[in-house]
This record gives C-alpha cells, structure tokens and sequence, in this order.
C-alpha cells in the first residue's frame, strides 16, 4: 500500500498546503490518515491514544511544512513523526502491557468461518502472528510494520525510523527469528493447510 | 549446502535478493532437510499474515474534520499571538528600562528615604509585575515601605537582579505582565510630586538602619 499520487502532484499538493488550503490539507489527511493510524495503532495498541497521536502528527507536519524538503515524500515524512510520537508515548508508559485493546487480543471479529482462508484455523493462526509482533520491541514491530504491511524497503524503512540501513535488516531478521519461535507451537498441518490454500509456494 | 548455511541465507531468499544459482542451491536444501522447510515455511507464513493486514481498528468518524478544526485553531492563535507580540514587546521593553532606570538610579545616588519622603509604592500598583518576577517575599506592601528608612541601595540590588529575572520570564508571564500592566494607574503618581530624576532632598538626619520588616 504506497502512496497513489505522482511525486509531482505531491509537490503541488504540499505548496497549496503550505498556502493553508484547506483542499489540499484535506487531501494530504485523506491519502494518509488510514496508513498512518493503522501503523500507529499498531506500534500503540490503543485506539484512543493512536487516534490522538496520529492526529499530532498531522499538526506536526503541517506546523512545519515549510521547513519540509519536497524531495522526500510526504509519507515517509509524516511515518517519521508518527514514529517519533510512539516511542515517546511507549516510554511514558509505566509497563509495556497497559492499556492494550481488547480488541486486539480477539481473532478477527464477527468473521464467519467458510472459505478456508477465513476457517477458525486461519483466524487462530493470524491472531497468533499479531500477537507475536505486539511482543516485540517497538523498533522490530516498527521495522516488521513498515515492511511487511507498509511495504517498504529496508532503506525506506531506514529513512522513517532515522536508522542506518544495516541496523533495520539486523532488526527485520531479529523479528523475524522471533516470529519464528513465537509460532514454533504451529502444527504441520494448520501450516501446510495455510500455505496451501494461501497460494504460498512450497 | 549444510543447514548453518541455509539459515544464513534465509532472509534474502524470503526478499529475493538472492542469486538464482544460491536459490536453487536453497530450494534443493529445503526439500531434503524437514528443519529448515518448517523454518522457512514459518517466516512466508507470518510475512504473509503481516502483509496482509490486519483491519481490526480503524479512525473514528469525523477525524479528519476534527483534525482540520484543530489546524484551524492553532493557525488563528498564531495570529494573534504574533499581533499581541509585536504590540508587547515593544511595551515590554520601555518597562524594563523605567525600572531599570528607577533601580540603578536610586542605587548609585545610595539615597535612602527619610520618613517625609516616604516610599508610598503599593505593593498593588506593581503585584503583577513583582508576581511576574517571582519576588518571593513580595509582601502586602513592597518590603520597607512601613519602615522608617528604606535602603534603596539594597533595593536597587534586588531590582537589578530582578532584571535578569525578566528576561528569563517565559512568553507567557510577559503576556501577563503587560496585560496587567496596561489596568496599572500610573506609578509616577506615586513619586509624590517629584521628577524622579531630580535629586531628593537631604535626609535631616542619618537614617537607622532597619530590617525589622523583613528588610529590603
């Protein structure tokens, strides 16, 4: 899921933008908000408080779209305060399993099992994934967010989380051994029923 | 290949980054050895699961209309601000050089008061402005002025350190001080008649000295 507008559009955008607009601020909220806070709500695991800190991270920005370079994108930009937020909101919380949604704790919701791909197995097995990536320290579950789910690479990744290329590849492959212990418990055949029925080559 | 080599190798093959001869090398291993199947068919599934996404929360309604609202508010009070700031600081400055100047002055002229020329600044006229210093035992009345001498060379003291106090007040207090300020009845009606440039009149005697109320 990348940004559907040219470098140039963007360009333009964020000039109107910077005119305060309210078209263009609105259109730049429009084409990020949803990735912003899913990431958000990811990294936080609190609708509220990812709610709020997407929300400052759209003030941030636009506070300082003058002093923003148009030669970078918006997006990676914008996921860069976000990300700057939620470490700081992480680290003013007392204990790293407060104030958790329930929500996420629950297989995906009001799903009724009838293509395989939706079976109770499926939803057992992503609900075990997610629960893994929420154990993990907040900069491999932001590594592991912005790659996989973002689908960034490891340099876009790098620019976000202002780390050196290397150092999120030592993340990404930490996360991923990690991932790997967490489902160790998977049997071979909830594994092979998945990979099969996900069109995952094997 | 032995399986230590494999699992080195795990992460660019899951990317693709690696050559199609080590690919190959790899694919072979993974049919032969059930460990690093089961290894590499974990990291597809999970990376598969992640990229698919996970839909469980979404934004309220009305996020981006809030947000806009938001936009709007600190847009309209960085207006103002910079209005109230042009207009303060100008304001801000003349007051620190009138008590600048009162300060210094009365200092190196080391007069003191008599009781006929008594300091009749209430503590009223000027609470903002010594609240804005954080004078801390700024009383009911300006420390002295129930005295019968008042040693402005003290108090000229605390007023030039004071001064470094007002530059250290954030934007806030000064904001605060000035609106206050603004209501503030003339000081200079309480020099009683006097130029506060002009020279006093001699004391008639040596004042005693007295810091039985609280002191300057």
């Amino acid at each position: 899921m990348v940004a559907t507008v040219s470098r140039e559009y963007e360009r333009q955008l964020i000039e109107r933008a910077r005119a305060r607009e309210t078209a263009a601020l609105r259109e730049l909220i429009d084409l990020h908000k949803d990735r912003l806070f899913a990431f958000i709500w990811r990294m936080i695991r609190h609708h509220h408080d990812a709610e709020e800190i997407c929300q400052d991270a759209f003030l941030k920005a636009f506070s300082s779209l003058n002093s923003f370079s148009v030669d970078y994108r918006f997006s990676t930009w914008l996921f860069t305060i976000g990300y700057r937020i939620c470490l700081n909101r992480l680290r003013s919380r007392r204990t790293g399993t407060a104030d958790i949604d329930a929500l996420a704790l629950s297989p995906a919701n009001g799903e009724t099992p009838g293509s395989v791909a939706e079976s109770r197995e499926a939803c057992e097995l992503r609900s075990q994934v997610w629960l893994a990536v929420d154990r993990l320290s907040p900069p491999q579950r932001a590594t592991v967010l912005l790659f996989y789910r973002h689908e960034m690479s490891c340099q876009q990744v790098a620019r976000v989380l202002e780390l050196p290329v290397a150092t999120v590849k030592s993340h990404l492959h930490r996360a991923r051994n990690r991932l790997r212990e967490m489902l160790e418990s998977l049997s071979e055949k909830d594994l092979h029923e998945y990979r099969s029925l996900s069109g995952l080559a094997g | 290949m032995n399986c230590k080599q494999a699992q080195q190798l795990f992460d660019a093959y899951i990317d693709g980054e690696l050559s199609q001869a080590l690919a190959t090398e790899l694919g072979a291993h993974r049919v032969r050895c059930n460990e690093c199947r089961r290894a590499l068919a974990l990291l597809e599934v999970s990376g598969h699961i992640l990229a698919s996404g996970d839909d469980s929360a979404s934004l309220s309604d009305g996020f981006e209309d809030r947000l806009l609202a938001c936009v709007e508010k600190e847009a309209s009070f960085g207006n103002r601000f910079r209005r109230v700031l042009y207009v303060a600081m100008p304001l801000a400055a003349a007051a620190v050089v009138a008590l600048a100047f009162l300060g210094v002055f009365d200092r190196s002229q080391g007069h003191v008061l008599g009781e006929k020329q008594e300091l009749v600044i209430d503590e009223a006229d000027l609470d903002p402005i010594l609240r804005a210093l954080d004078m801390d035992d700024a009383g009911d009345e300006l420390p002295g002025a129930d005295a019968q001498a008042i040693e402005l060379d003290q108090w000229g003291q605390r007023m030039q350190k004071n001064l470094q106090s007002f530059q250290d007040l954030t934007i806030y207090q000064w904001l605060d001080v000035l609106e206050k300020a603004k209501d503030t009845s003339g000081i200079e009606d309480h020099y009683p008649g006097a130029d506060p440039l002009a020279e006093p009149e001699p004391a008639a005697e040596p004042p005693s000295r007295n810091t039985g109320n609280g002191g300057v």
